[in-house]
């Protein structure tokens, strides 16, 4: 299983969208709330280049948005 | 495949448009790439929906998810409705074709671009539409809200959590949010007639370039936050539909059908000059009700 992590804020409905979506597909991530963890913060904007939520990093591949079908194309999951 | 009624959208209208046709076990589709519309991305508590004191907008379309739970759904966006021997075809952008008796537009709006210069290049990169998004990402920055209507105060509101300095510039002669909201925001510089002309910086935004009573002047902020209105979205109905000067679509205000029978457009999309989320609601009903007995 690839290690996945999703970056979040505590408000952010696209967040809250993504995650509920990899619940349901049976994903396991691992959520940071970047408002809690800046060092964090600071990878994932250094990563993107993008000062935007949610991103999600599959093994290293930094996905901007809530961008299903990639996600799925990656995750190799129904969409 | 054909149903009974297909909801295009999934905000406030749109889902409870798929509540009513459920109940009326009409066989139902809702099609739309997000749900919540603008009521998802509020950057305060709604305090004006009966029944809730003080809730979320993601919250709120989260429990009127739960009560569709057994409603068919595409997220995906519709680019084409067509009628033809009074049943639709909608296609998606993902090539596929419905087919329903009824379809109720609920797309709402999106926000109003600038169209300044820095805008598209920046977005992502210091601009946003999306305040609740990432406004937790300019912690101790210097940011700027354009627009000085209700939601450009909330959104100066909610960022008081986390900006250094915010700054909110209104290109008339005056704002236009309430007063509580203007209460809200003691210690947020306000500038009136402030005309955006361009989003700079580097990598990420740096400044913003405005025009001041005919004078060109400079603020260094790392985001800016655009609250400058919605367009509704009407791009796909065509002629189906009549549109006013705003590009909303025109409905009869008892039924909320369209100039075409069978065709519904009910929240911020259509005329409507009262753009509330219980309103949204209330002609989402309407519209399933009318749309019932049209079958």
């Amino acid at each position: 299983m690839p290690r996945i992590r999703l970056f979040t804020t505590p408000i952010c409905p696209y967040c809250f969208s993504l995650k509920r979506f990899l619940e349901e597909k049976g994903i396991e991530v691992e959520e940071i709330d970047v408002t809690k963890n800046e060092v964090a913060m600071e990878e994932m904007i250094n990563a993107t280049q993008q000062t935007t939520v949610p991103v999600l990093d599959i093994d290293g591949e930094f996905i901007v948005g809530f961008d299903r079908e990639k996600i799925c194309k990656i995750l190799k999951i129904e969409n | 495949m054909m149903y009974d009624l297909v909801i295009v959208g999934a905000g406030p209208a749109g889902m409870t448009s798929a509540i009513y046709s459920a109940r009326q076990k009409l066989k139902t589709l809702i099609i739309s790439k997000d749900f919540g519309g603008q009521m998802a991305q509020k950057a305060v508590e709604i305090e004006n929906y009966p029944g809730f004191e003080k809730i979320t907008g993601f919250d709120l379309i989260s429990k009127m998810e739960n009560q569709v739970k057994n409603v068919d759904v595409v997220r995906e966006k519709v680019i084409e409705v067509k009628k033809e021997n009074d049943i639709f075809f909608l296609k998606t952008e993902g090539d596929k074709v419905f087919q329903s008796k009824v379809v109720i537009i609920a797309t709402g709006a999106e926000p109003r671009r600038l169209n300044v210069l820095g805008e598209v290049n920046y977005l992502g990169r210091g601009v946003s539409y999306c305040s609740t998004c990432d406004g937790p990402l300019f912690k101790n920055k210097e940011v700027a809200i354009i627009g000085g209507g209700d939601a450009g105060f909330e959104t100066a509101i909610f960022m008081k959590n986390y900006a250094s300095k915010i700054y909110i510039l209104e290109q008339e002669e005056s704002v236009k949010a309430s007063i509580d909201n203007q209460k809200k925001a003691s210690g947020i510089e306000v500038i009136t007639s402030a005309r955006l002309k361009e989003i700079k910086g580097d990598n990420f935004v740096n400044q913003i370039v405005f025009e001041l009573s005919g004078k060109e002047k400079t603020l260094d902020v790392k985001g800016v936050f655009i609250q400058a209105g919605y367009v509704p979205e009407t791009s796909f109905p065509g002629d189906l539909v009549e549109l006013n000067e705003k590009k909303e679509i025109i409905v009869n205000f008892e039924t909320f059908e369209t100039k075409t029978k069978g065709l519904f457009a009910v929240g911020d999309v259509n005329c409507g000059k009262v753009k509330q989320i219980v309103v949204a609601c209330g002609q989402g009903a309407t519209a399933v009700i009318h749309g019932y007995k049209y079958i």
